[in-house]
């Protein structure tokens, strides 16, 4: 890959990002590039030596705020004309509230999600309390001299001591598994965002 | 590493390139290479958070044909790694008594 369809496709990668910040990032590559040339690598060594496109676009969004990127997804493109400032004001009813229920929808697959995970960790919790109950059980029965009542207390205190660790297994996979899911979502948004298609 | 201590020391690795002389970007990642391996994006991110901070200034210049960002240490930025000094000095002391107390109990 050479210099120009490396920025290339870095610009397309940042297409989303406001006009001043993107130019100015890739005069830095673009910069970055030139001196490495000077420096005595081929173009292609020059290029390989920063990554591909897709993974320098990864790294500058991680560091620009969503708010940025949004607040240029929004913005129009052009004036708007008047007819469609009045479409836009007539039909809020509509895709305000379609916009509304969209992040309310968004917000509560978040909750449930971590409502799950909570659930998860209870369910633990109330198994390592039935097991320190029966091994009281047990201790209070062997107190009182009732060794049959003591071993039944024992045993089902062996058999909780086994679920709760089983569970908590199975809870640290699934809480790791949804905090990938959650941290894995939000640059995907950020690239989803900001790049431009092909086809538009 | 903790993210905020992190941004913290990378800041001033930056500050320390450019403390003997303006440099540029290519400049600074080549000295830095031998003690810390910085990326591109990381290096921008950082030269924009200590020119608002004030820590340093940029100015383009000619070279070879082209446009050429140079960047030169103020005296905020010099203050700036007088105080990452002192901070250090402390920290390393509490080290050694850290290590100290891992030594007695092996």
């Amino acid at each position: 890959m050479n210099k120009e369809t490396f920025l290339a496709g870095l610009r397309q990668q940042l297409a989303g990002l406001p006009l001043e910040e993107r130019e100015e990032r890739l005069d830095f590559y673009g910069e970055m590039l030139d001196d490495r040339l000077e420096d005595g690598l081929t173009e292609e060594e020059a290029v390989e030596s920063l990554g591909t496109p897709d993974e320098v676009a990864a790294q500058v969004l991680a560091e620009i705020p969503m708010a940025m990127i949004l607040r240029e997804k929004v913005r129009p493109k052009r004036r708007m004309k008047a007819w469609e400032t009045v479409l836009l004001i007539l039909g809020s009813p509509i895709w305000l509230s379609l916009l509304v229920a969209g992040l309310a929808v968004g917000f509560s697959l978040y909750v449930v999600l971590w409502v799950i995970v909570f659930s998860l960790w209870v369910v633990a919790l109330a198994l390592g309390a039935s097991a320190l109950g029966c091994l009281f059980g047990a201790g209070f029965y062997l107190f009182r001299g009732r060794p049959g009542e003591a071993g039944f207390f024992f045993g089902a205190c062996l058999v909780c001591v086994g679920l709760t660790l089983l569970w908590i297994a199975l809870s640290l996979a699934l809480t790791k598994g949804a905090v990938k899911l959650t941290t894995g979502i939000w640059p995907g948004i950020k690239a989803r965002l900001t790049r431009k298609e092909e086809a538009e | 590493m903790d993210g905020q201590l992190k941004r913290g020391l990378l800041d001033v690795c930056a500050l320390a390139a450019i403390k003997s002389g303006e440099s540029y970007g290519y400049q600074m990642i080549k000295d830095m290479k031998p003690y810390l391996e910085m990326s591109e994006s990381t290096l921008y991110t950082i030269l924009k958070r200590l020119e608002g901070a004030e820590m340093l200034t940029v100015r383009s210049a000619e070279h070879g044909g082209r446009l050429r960002k140079y960047y030169r240490i103020t005296r905020k930025g010099l203050d700036r790694i007088e105080e990452f000094r002192e901070d250090w000095s402390m920290i390393l002391s509490i080290y050694r008594f850290i290590t100290r107390e891992e030594e007695a109990h092996e």
